[in-house]
């Protein structure tokens, strides 16, 4: 970590620790360059009563470089079923990769990907979601995402 | 009555100038708490970016074309990113500093 992101970490977690926006929970910050944090969609939705956890990892270049954010995929968690979410967790928005702007913060990126599930109208893997986790790099931040659809 | 005033203390309080007609001394007129902090590291414009240690002339502030303010040390980080592509943090106009 760098004195830049520590310091912007400290304070985004000192303001999540104060209050989270609603349908999102802090669950483990332990080490500072890696947090999880729990999502759901609120209201009438697909993802109605699905609780989804994310695990944001953050560079020492954070903000100025996005941090890597997947959905939490393992024995007690699954990625919610959505156009641009891949069943290993990796994440096709924007805001992630080319649209990524150093204001932008964590719980910023939570309340995008939160509006993102409710928007959906139905539930469905992305089209090429098993040619994707086939090759998928590790981190979501080295694939070459193409951002093809704002409508959900 | 015949005051006699036999010691003063001066006390200075600087701050940028980041608004048009700023006099300097409306500190508590509406102020919300985004606004007087550089978006890049959430840091009081009169604090000095991370990376430095004293606030003052050595860690100035830089004003957009946008008329978006951050941290020069801050917006210069950025925009010499790749992921930057020379937008503006706010509004991904193109960064033209003034």
């Amino acid at each position: 970590m760098s004195a830049i992101s520590t310091k912007r970490l400290q304070k985004e977690l000192a303001e999540i620790r104060k209050g989270c926006p609603a349908g999102i929970t802090l669950l483990e910050a332990d080490d500072l360059a890696v947090w999880f944090l729990s999502i759901e969609v609120l209201g009438e939705s697909v993802y109605k009563g699905e609780v989804f956890s994310l695990r944001f990892k953050f560079g020492p270049r954070y903000p100025i470089e996005s941090p890597e954010v997947v959905f939490v995929v393992d024995n007690t968690h699954q990625a919610p079923i959505h156009p641009h979410v891949y069943s290993n967790g990796h994440i096709c928005a924007s805001i992630l990769g080319s649209e990524w702007s150093p204001v932008l913060s964590t719980s910023a990126v939570c309340i995008t990907l939160q509006s993102m599930l409710a928007s959906c109208p139905k539930k469905e893997r992305p089209t090429d979601n098993d040619r994707y986790v086939r090759t998928a790099p590790l981190s979501p931040k080295d694939a070459r995402f193409q951002y093809h659809d704002d409508t959900v | 009555m015949k005051v006699t005033i036999t010691r003063w203390d001066a006390i200075a309080h600087w701050r940028w100038q980041t608004r048009a007609n700023d006099n300097g001394d409306n500190d508590d007129e509406n102020d919300d708490d985004e606004g007087d902090l550089c978006g890049i590291c959430r840091v009081p414009f009169e604090g000095c970016c991370p990376t430095c240690k004293m606030p003052g002339e050595d860690c100035p502030l830089l004003r957009g074309q946008c008329t978006h303010i951050f941290h020069l040390h801050c917006i210069l980080k950025w925009v010499h990113s790749p992921q930057s592509k020379g937008q503006c943090p706010l509004d991904r106009r193109e960064w033209v500093g003034l």
